[in-house]
């Protein structure tokens, strides 16, 4: 990609960042939601939907396609806008149905009756270990192209069922797995550091044998790079990203506070959080 | 030559035939292949096995993630971690995504004897009767074994098989076949009926004889092999003798008794009944059949309670 045009695919894909972070916050005004850890990882879910993920969402059960498993599930929201984002209903849809009688959009990953969520997940501890089996599941088939891209929470570490994962995508030796860590620091209740404390997590997985990358998760730029320069997905060293994040990120009030896990906001500070971030954008890149 | 049969060495010959029709066929195993008989099948098919070690949670995700990509996985480990520690992985991970996962739990009820009540198994039946969708079976004898696992293959849905490692009799002749929610009526009569599955089989058959030859009453055996479903059909069929008795090698809660009681009381039919299996408490391990005689699942414990049912 040229210099120009990496431009551009950035500013695009903070345009939809954005987008996503506007469509959260007026879910938001609607129902009380997992507000804080869909925002930490907007710009992550937002990369790999809209620009990296090989996936055709008229046909989601494409065997070419890149798998997407949420083992972090309580962030269905803004994994279900970035589907709309690409087409696979509208987001309308989402925001009018989220969390209704009935709906197939819940507040966990749920594929009961939404084609597009490849594992229903909510519980931690348990999209990560599955996604060691499908990517042992690719391997097994002859797919040397497709990934599986699994999105943790960094409380979600403190799960005994994720080492059992660990040691085994290095023991079946799983270079088309992709697991990546929301690492925002904070639990339900508290700072991580008031809990079970995961020290340097990326340490510890490179102690197990993983190839780890550590950078900042709500930084599209830095995203893109290291998703654009990952090793062959026919290699043989599972992949972690520790996403360096902030809960709630893009909404100041939110933002490393522990009781914006969960939450709703007015539709007045809707109206002040979006300006406030359409201004920061216009800053950045002018309009 | 040892003549005794064993349900394990079924499923280890068995998997290794189907996994020679069905190229999807794959097992994953916490580092119990040898005890489940699989060692043939590894050796046969190395890149269709997985061993992920000493860690059932992850076992059935693995499973579950294999089954995700098209694959059938039969998982295999002994009962208490598979339906235990393993629990929520079998319902969320399985039973919720709709995969087709095989769970080949081995260890069922007391079968695990001296090794004592960590190796039990006396609470799975009750544990998956509760996971919704999921399928429970738990065979008598080998043929049974190896018509049930081939079964699975063709069947949409989880599978749970509860497995007894105590030597099994032969039950069934090569006509049996296998029927997803069917009873089998082993034998029949009218005074009373034996309603079990998996090992207490051997010993109602036993005890309905001995009650036919000492006292001349005639008893319905069913082998409820189809846990769930179940078939109530027989069960209505027992009931109307008036005399049930349940057995099976599980807690007397929550089991095959709890199932059957359920239909008995929708239908409204009046019968005396009893169930015999483990009793609610932990108990001080021993080998298995000493255990059956000590709970009353063994043909005399089943002998003595249906002659008492007679007599009433």
């Amino acid at each position: 990609m040229d210099t120009m045009s990496k431009q551009e695919t950035i500013k695009n894909l903070e345009k939809a960042c954005l987008a996503i972070r506007k469509d959260i916050l007026d879910l938001a005004t609607r129902e009380v939601m997992h507000v804080g850890g869909d925002l930490s990882i907007a710009d992550v879910v937002t990369v790999l939907w809209q620009y990296r993920m090989k996936y055709d969402p008229k046909n989601p059960q494409w065997e070419g396609r890149d798998r997407f498993v949420l083992s972090k599930g309580h962030a269905a929201a803004v994994v279900a806008f970035n589907q709309a984002a690409i087409g696979c209903f509208s987001r309308q849809e989402v925001l009018e149905t989220y969390a209704k009688d009935g709906s197939r959009f819940s507040m966990h990953a749920c594929n009961l009756i939404n084609p597009y969520v490849e594992i229903s997940a909510g519980s931690l501890g348990h999209g990560f270990p599955i996604a060691c089996g499908m990517a042992a599941g690719l391997r097994l088939k002859g797919n040397k192209t497709s990934r599986v891209y699994v999105i943790m929470g960094d409380g979600e570490q403190s799960e005994g069922s994720i080492w059992e994962g660990v040691l085994n995508a290095v023991f079946h030796k799983l270079g088309n797995l992709v697991a990546i860590i929301d690492n925002n620091g904070l639990g339900g209740d508290a700072e991580l550091t008031k809990s079970t404390t995961l020290g340097n997590i990326a340490d510890k997985y490179r102690t197990f044998g993983w190839r780890v990358e550590e950078f900042d998760g709500n930084d599209v730029l830095q995203i893109v790079e290291h998703l654009d320069n990952l090793p062959a997905a026919d290699s043989d060293v599972p992949i972690l990203l520790v996403c360096d994040t902030v809960k709630g990120k893009g909404v100041s009030f939110m933002e490393n506070v522990p009781k914006w896990h969960c939450g709703a906001i007015t539709n007045e500070q809707y109206d002040e959080l979006v300006e406030t971030l359409d201004h920061e954008f216009k800053q950045k890149w002018g309009h | 030559m040892n003549d005794k049969l064993f349900l394990r060495t079924a499923v280890g010959e068995t998997m290794v035939n189907l996994a020679a029709d069905n190229p999807k066929i794959v097992a994953v195993s916490a580092d119990v292949m040898g005890s489940c008989r699989m060692t043939e099948f590894v050796k046969k098919y190395p890149t269709r096995s997985f061993n992920v070690g000493i860690a059932e949670q992850e076992m059935v995700s693995f499973s579950a993630g294999l089954a995700k990509e098209g694959f059938l996985a039969y998982a295999f480990t002994f009962g208490p971690f598979m339906s235990m520690r393993a629990c929520e992985q079998i319902r969320d991970d399985v039973a919720y995504n709709r995969l087709n996962v095989r769970f080949i739990s081995t260890y069922s009820g007391v079968s695990g004897g001296v090794s004592g009540t960590t190796h039990w198994t006396m609470e799975d039946c009750s544990i998956m009767r509760g996971v919704p969708e999921m399928t429970i079976l738990e065979p008598c004898d080998c043929f049974q074994m190896e018509k049930m696992l081939q079964a699975t293959v063709h069947y949409n849905g989880p599978i749970y098989l509860r497995i007894s490692i105590e030597p099994v009799k032969e039950i069934y002749s090569r006509d049996y076949e296998f029927q997803f929610g069917k009873a089998y009526r082993l034998a029949d009569g009218k005074d009373g009926a034996f309603l079990c599955s998996g090992i207490t089989v051997k010993y109602a058959l036993e005890a309905a004889k001995r009650l036919s030859d000492e006292t001349g009453a005639s008893i319905k055996v069913f082998d409820m092999q189809s846990i769930k479903p179940m078939d109530v059909n027989a069960v209505i069929e027992a009931g109307k003798t008036s005399r049930v008795i349940v057995a099976q090698d599980h807690n007397v809660i929550g089991g095959l008794g709890d199932a059957v009681a359920f239909v008995l009381a929708k239908h409204g039919i009046k019968t005396d009944f009893e169930v015999k299996g483990t009793p609610d408490e932990f108990f001080v391990m021993g080998h298995a059949p000493w255990l059956y005689h000590k709970f009353g699942m063994d043909a005399e414990g089943l002998y003595d309670a249906m002659k008492s049912m007679l007599e009433k």
